[in-house]
């Protein structure tokens, strides 16, 4: 061979080497994917956990966490659940006792099986629970936990909720989890109209005010401590805070005028809602604490139900009669750049998205005596303007509100005779009922 | 001078010549006309005329409007077939005989054909030769950008989703999980709608971005483009909307991953 191209082979080989070092050297792993490789679902298997003692409280709360961990998944909609009927026998306590073909290959045919065991000893409980992905043998654990809080009914719900919650986080891409979220609604059970809250999926409902007049809107802080709403105190209509902290309501500044419809912003720094102390009603913000008192609009007509959006922080949309009938618009928080997202008909009560890109609002899109069509939840890509219909025809559905991961929307629908809590997804699908105990509206999804 | 007037003066009669000349011209084209006008159409067939007068007569193209090249114009030589016979000729192969057919007898088939003292040869075919397995052969339209760091990627897992490379090596196998994830929260977020409704070919767009260990996407930038703004600008959108894919797993050492995503977009029709 000829000497020179001798030295370039081997000038070749050492910068090659040299290369591979420093792809070694960054160590970073590499992922190529892309749209168009499926969308399914993951089909989730879920057995029932498994008593790992006998104490026979632990049977009880056994069924209890099986039963909420079920509803959790099966209401976060990102999942397939497998039905427990294409099960294999057996009961399957630890991960020595799941065998990959069985749970991986139909009839099952799962990707992912949720597994444990749950004793009780000691007046405690100790619950340990595993994910599993049954179609990768080599490194099959997704997630192991161990829980273990005071032996009753409501801590299996709590450590049901946190081990869906985890699935969901790791499935789910980030998708922050909502068992262990509140939504606070206005229910008439008590004789008047007072704020409660209840857990997502409709259990512990608790009333938080006793006002003995009327209390509306309810609104949550981002951090879940505080809970703003507006109630007829000392004969006004006045912005209330109450304290989830200390179980009462704390005080806060009295403005004047009627005042309604208070709403958090994104990092709980300031509040806006809509006043009437100079008049007609304008939108106002605040600080948390009531001060900083700032007026956004003042143009001729009624300007309520403000909303920030979550995510910039510097955008609000609210209800504005400026033109005749109620309409959603869009400003900054300065009160400039207004802009009128909705062409027609009767529109009120918008929700902005946790990520800001959509708005939920309540539209009657074809408004007078025997128009067609009813009260809808719509929703609405605030850039494009474009929008769904996500109820239909089912009554007058109103007060749409995001939950904390922007897949789940409550409203007070009355299709089932009086109103009351609904939730669904936000493609309008699972739709279920929350209350059915006096008049319940008003509903607002909090984070805590 | 007196004669050549004389002979000047001399008058010939050209009257009654001229006159009866006239006469039979006129009588002679007379004839023609009244022959013409009387007679010509009266005898023989048209050309053409199949006998119907409503006109399927074939007419007569003139050359003229044949559409040959008035002048044949001057052509670019062709650099790869012309008649020139080149530096180089081509020599026919020779015939080569095959030792081992048996020759046919051409002129007296009863002779018998004696036994080749050879011994009989084993035919021999030539085996399949192997073509060596590349593990860098990527299926039609699934490849990467022919430059940067892909050129050390296995592409192997590609049609099933992902591949990947790096130190560690085995994101992908110990946590397929997650790619999962990831997959389906970018399609989430892509909104088809902001691309060109008119679109009628497939493109695809490849974006970059790095997943930090809290989750978040950092480094977002087209890889390579479609060539279609609104389709580039939909997938840099879908990765914006993203706040976060969940922290990278406990198990995973490495402080951030990075991923190439491409964009199929739907095409019109399909």
């Amino acid at each position: 061979m000829h000497p020179t191209i001798k030295m370039i082979r081997r000038f070749a080989i050492v910068a090659v080497l040299l290369l591979m070092a420093a792809a070694t050297a960054t160590a970073q792993d590499w992922i190529r994917t892309g749209t168009g490789l499926g969308m399914e679902k993951v089909r989730l298997a879920v057995p029932d956990f498994v008593p790992a003692s006998a104490d026979p409280q632990a049977g009880e709360l056994v069924k209890t966490f099986n039963d909420t961990l079920w509803g959790d998944l099966q209401q976060a909609g990102i999942f397939d659940m497998v039905s427990k009927s294409f099960y294999p026998i057996g009961s399957f306590s630890a991960p020595a006792t799941i065998k990959f073909d069985a749970w991986g290959s139909p009839p099952p045919n799962a990707g992912m099986v949720a597994f444990g065991n749950l004793g009780v000893s000691g007046g405690r409980v100790l619950v340990q629970g595993w994910l599993f992905d049954v179609k990768n043998q080599q490194s099959p654990q997704v997630l192991g936990k161990q829980y273990n809080e005071t032996a009753s009914v409501q801590s299996a719900r709590i450590i049901a909720h946190r081990f869906a919650d985890e699935i969901i986080l790791r499935l789910g891409g980030g998708l922050p989890g909502i068992a262990e979220s509140r939504i606070y609604f206005v229910s008439t059970r008590s004789g008047n109209k007072e704020i409660w809250s209840m857990d997502y999926d409709g259990a512990n409902q608790q009333q938080l005010t006793h006002l003995r007049s009327i209390a509306l809107s309810p609104h949550a802080s981002p951090d879940g401590s505080r809970v703003a709403l507006a109630g007829i105190f000392h004969g006004n209509w006045n912005i209330l805070m109450y304290s989830n902290d200390l179980n009462r309501l704390v005080s806060f500044p009295v403005f004047g005028g009627g005042n309604l419809s208070p709403a958090w912003s994104g990092d709980g720094t300031k509040l806006a809602f809509s006043s009437s102390r100079a008049g007609a009603p304008e939108i106002y913000t605040c600080d948390a604490n009531g001060g900083s008192l700032k007026r956004l609009t003042a143009v001729k007509g009624p300007d309520v139900s403000p909303v920030w959006n979550p995510k910039t922080g510097v955008q609000i949309a609210f209800v504005s009669g400026r033109t005749g009938l109620p309409q959603i618009y869009v400003m900054d928080s300065d009160g400039s750049n207004v802009q009128r997202v909705t062409d027609t008909g009767y529109a009120v009560s918008p929700s902005w998205s946790p990520n800001g890109q959509f708005l939920l609002f309540s539209w009657i899109r074809h408004y007078g005596p025997g128009a067609p069509g009813g009260d809808d939840i719509y929703i609405m890509d605030v850039a494009s303007h474009k929008w769904v219909q996500l109820t239909h025809d089912s009554r007058r559905n109103d007060f749409p509100s995001w939950a904390p991961d922007g897949r789940h929307i409550v409203f007070q629908s009355n299709r089932s005779g009086s109103e009351q809590i609904w939730t669904m997804l936000a493609d309008g699908s699972q739709q279920r009922q929350l209350t059915t105990s006096g008049t319940n509206s008003q509903p607002n999804w909090g984070s805590h | 001078m007196a004669a050549n007037a004389d002979i000047f003066e001399e008058r010939e009669a050209w009257r009654r010549p001229l006159t009866i000349s006239a006469v039979l011209h006129v009588a002679l084209f007379g004839s023609i006309f009244f022959y013409a006008a009387f007679f010509a159409g009266r005898s023989g067939g048209s050309w053409g005329n199949s006998g119907d007068d409503t006109g399927n007569a074939m007419s007569a193209t003139l050359v003229t409007t044949v559409p040959l090249p008035a002048n044949p114009q001057a052509k670019p030589e062709n650099v790869l077939a012309n008649e020139s016979k080149g530096v180089t000729q081509s020599v026919p192969k020779p015939e080569e005989k095959d030792k081992t057919a048996i020759p046919i007898p051409d002129r007296n088939a009863k002779t018998k054909i004696k036994p080749s003292k050879q011994p009989p040869v084993t035919p021999t075919h030539e085996q399949p030769r192997e073509v060596a397995k590349v593990s860098n052969v990527v299926p039609f339209g699934q490849g990467g950008p022919v430059s940067g760091p892909y050129g050390t990627f296995s592409a192997a897992g590609a049609k099933g989703g992902f591949g990947f490379n790096g130190a560690g090596g085995d994101f992908g196998t110990r946590f397929g999980w997650y790619v999962d994830a990831v997959r389906r929260k970018v399609s989430e977020n892509w909104m088809k709608y902001e691309i060109d409704p008119s679109l009628s070919t497939t493109r695809r767009v490849y974006i970059y971005f790095e997943i930090t260990r809290p989750g978040a996407p950092a480094n977002i930038r087209i890889e390579q483009s479609s060539g279609i703004p609104s389709l580039d600008q939909s997938a840099l959108r879908a990765l914006q909307r993203i706040d976060t894919f969940g922290p990278l797993p406990p198990e995973y050492s490495g402080n951030r991953v990075a991923v190439e995503f491409w964009f199929d977009p739907p095409v019109r029709g399909q």
